[in-house]
């Protein structure tokens, strides 16, 4: 083996996505992180910013509502898709296969129009209500309420939640199985004893996978409740499109690196539930 | 210590897969305290057999019963039966003590009990060292002891133990087969061992079970199974065997390769057909005035401890295992003892072993296709000729 030619021409290989994430994630990083301690006028130094989080009642509602919503969307996932993916994954492969694909396809259509079909379904003299129209019952508020939200958040985002589970689900092979009910388990014991203990890195990956982009969601808010929720994904749109030179900028690049450090703290925390050796960090 | 009552029996058992028939009307009773091996190729039902009695699958026909009841309808985990798997399936997210302990916490036993049942089982398979060792770092022998312990922890009455030496290398598997005997005995736990080395069969069962294709061949101690084989398949799969086609002349006297022989056996018809099992170690070596039957040394092959020879008689190529070494291309007598010869009903296996042109069916096949398409070659070339002229 030719150990240095390796090495370059792995290198040469890695390029792309060393400039990939240069450009595209760590200096956006670096804007972030800079705008949210120095003022874009002055150039000063501030800790003005980042405190308007942890100060200002509405920053502080909305990021309330944002880690309610989020962390409801994900419970409703979870118990969605755990049995899910696990009758999924004692499936003949043929048919596993066929559902996966059918799980994976509201995915290849763009999120917004997802969304927005939504609204369609569920708005005043939408889909539903002329049905509950049909058997008397009278129209429901549904669009705007933050149910509707979570709904947005749970459909766009459940495919996250039931893909890592499955994964780790299809990976306890059947001896696994047959092993643990040859020992005795019923099938309660065999699900507690082992499939649960199997299947949690997976869950530790789905619940971040699915919590991540829920708590920093705008546009799903918008849509489902005509504007009435507002979460803090949708301020740091606001004051960046709407304020850009007014401190804006500074406040919601303050509000992300903000955000970014929760999220970080929390997949942490999330992290230590699982083996080291088992499954890795997933950020 | 094996009792008298069977412990296991399976009854007119067929099992299908897809339409394909795996285990076709398969009756076997089990005695307490037994030590039974399942022998046969692979893909001839083992497995399968052992998932029967410790219920992973039900069987289309036939019962299945534990301690003369019924138990056909009883899930496996309600089954005094403990298996250790092909590939052992320890569970990855327990160390060994919690792998041991996982069948007397489902069974809900005190947490000190558990501890030192555990502890004294890990003491028998020489694993106590090791408790707190995850599973991916022990290496395949040590899987294969703490598979044995968490099994055996339960107290079942019966283990089944599913090619369990077979990912283990040669010495290993001999030391392994000492210590499954010596746990077997120790505990009197009724083992059915399944394997496809008759080698490991012959030495570690009270009971062989000779399976092919599904069906029984033959059970039987091992001196049994290979001192009077049943049928030419078993015969072939169990040692060597030439086996010669005969006429049973009357009782104690078969006519093989056109002359009469004195045999021990008895109670076929006059002039009924029969296969003739001769072990080469059995055939004497002496001058060719002197032989029963004569023929010539077509290959010698030193063994070790003895030659072994492939003697030409009258185009049917005979195994012979002797000490003294002859010349390839010498002339040589053949004599066959009395109770050397062993007689056979005829079967579906007949014809299809028992002669040492080649060692495998395999080998067999690959030289029939290819004097076929040598035929096919030549006819073509033939025809095209013709096509010429
Ligand atoms: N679950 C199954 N589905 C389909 N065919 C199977 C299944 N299990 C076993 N078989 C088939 O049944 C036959 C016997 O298998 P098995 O009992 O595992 O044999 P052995 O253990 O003697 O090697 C094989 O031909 C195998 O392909
Ligand atoms: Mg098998």
């Amino acid at each position: 083996m030719n150990n240095r030619k390796g090495t370059f021409s792995r290198g040469l290989l890695n390029a792309p996505y060393v400039i990939w994430s240069l450009v595209f994630i760590l200096i956006p990083l670096v804007f972030v992180v800079y705008y949210s301690f120095f003022d874009l006028e002055s150039g000063r130094f501030t800790l003005e910013y980042v405190k308007i989080f942890f100060t200002k009642p509405m920053y502080v509602k909305a990021f309330g509502i944002s880690l309610l919503y989020s962390l409801i969307a994900t419970a409703i996932s979870l118990v969605i898709a755990y049995p899910f993916a696990y009758f999924l994954s004692r499936k003949k492969p043929a048919s596993q296969s066929v559902q996966m694909i059918l799980i994976m396809l509201p995915m290849w259509m763009n999120m917004l129009v997802r969304t927005y079909s939504w609204t369609t379904i569920l708005e005043g003299n939408g889909l539903i209500n002329n049905l509950l129209e049909l058997v008397g019952i009278g129209p429901v508020t549904m669009l705007g309420t933050g149910g509707a939200v979570v709904l947005g958040m749970v459909y766009n985002y459940l495919p996250y939640m039931i893909l890592p589970i499955y994964t780790g689900m299809s990976k306890i092979g059947q001896p696994l199985l047959e092993a643990a009910e040859d020992l005795g388990c019923n099938g309660f014991q065999k699900l507690k004893r082992v499939i649960m203990p199997l299947s949690l890195s997976g869950v530790i990956s789905g619940i971040i996978m699915v919590f991540v982009p829920s708590i920093s969601t705008f546009y799903i808010s918008q849509k489902m409740s005509n504007g009435k929720v507002v979460l803090i994904g949708d301020l740091i749109e606001q004051q960046i499109k709407e304020f850009w030179a007014a401190g804006g900028l500074n406040r919601g690049a303050a509000m992300s690196f903000v955000l970014m450090l929760i999220i970080l703290l929390c997949t942490f925390v999330m992290n230590r539930f699982t083996d080291d050796d088992e499954g890795g960090m997933i950020i | 210590m094996v009792k008298e009552q069977n412990i296991i029996e399976l009854h007119n058992i067929t099992v299908s897969f897809d339409g394909e028939t795996v285990l076709d009307d398969l009756d076997l009773s089990i005695k307490d305290g037994e030590f039974v091996t399942f022998l046969g190729a692979s893909g001839c039902g083992k497995t399968t057999t052992l998932r029967v009695i410790a219920g992973f699958i039900s069987p289309d026909h036939g019962d299945v019963f534990f301690d003369g009841a019924r138990i056909n309808d009883l899930p496996p985990h309600k089954r005094q039966v403990n298996t250790i798997f092909q590939r052992y399936a320890l569970f990855p997210h327990l160390n060994v003590f919690d792998n041991v302990a996982f069948g007397l916490k489902v069974a809900g036993m005190k947490k000190d009990q558990i501890k030192e049942k555990v502890e004294e089982m890990l003491e028998l398979v020489n694993m106590r060292a090791f408790a707190q060792r995850k599973i991916h770092n022990l290496s395949g022998g040590q899987q294969q002891r703490v598979a044995i312990a968490r099994a055996l922890v339960n107290n079942p009455r019966v283990l089944l133990l599913d090619e369990p030496l077979a990912a283990l290398d040669y010495k290993l598997r001999k030391d392994m087969q000492n210590e499954l005997k010596r746990i077997q005995r120790q505990t009197g736990i009724t083992f059915i061992f399944v394997t496809h080395d008759q080698e490991e069969a012959l030495s570690m069962s009270d009971t062989v079970v000779v399976m092919n294709e599904g069906k029984i061949q033959q059970i039987g101690s091992p001196t049994k199974i290979y001192n009077e084989p049943e049928n030419a398949f078993v015969a072939d799969f169990i040692g060597e065997s030439n086996i010669i086609d005969g006429v049973m002349l009357d009782d104690f006297k078969v006519r093989l390769d056109g002359r009469a022989f004195k045999c021990l056996d008895k109670g076929f018809a006059v002039n009924e057909p029969v296969d003739v099992v001769i072990r080469p170690e059995d055939v004497d070596i002496v001058s060719p005035e002197k032989g029963e039957l004569t023929g010539e040394v077509s290959s010698i092959t030193f063994k070790g401890d003895y030659y072994e020879m492939i003697v030409d008689v009258c185009g049917f190529k005979w195994m012979v295992q002797a000490t003294d070494e002859q010349l390839v291309g010498a002339k040589v007598g053949l004599v066959i003892e009395p109770d050397a010869i062993h007689i056979m009903k005829k079967s579906k296996y007949s014809g299809m072993f028992g002669d040492y042109s080649t060692f495998s069916t395999e080998m067999d096949e690959m030289e029939e296709e290819a004097r076929l398409e040598e035929e096919r070659l030549e006819e073509e070339a033939a025809q095209e000729e013709k096509g010429d002229e």
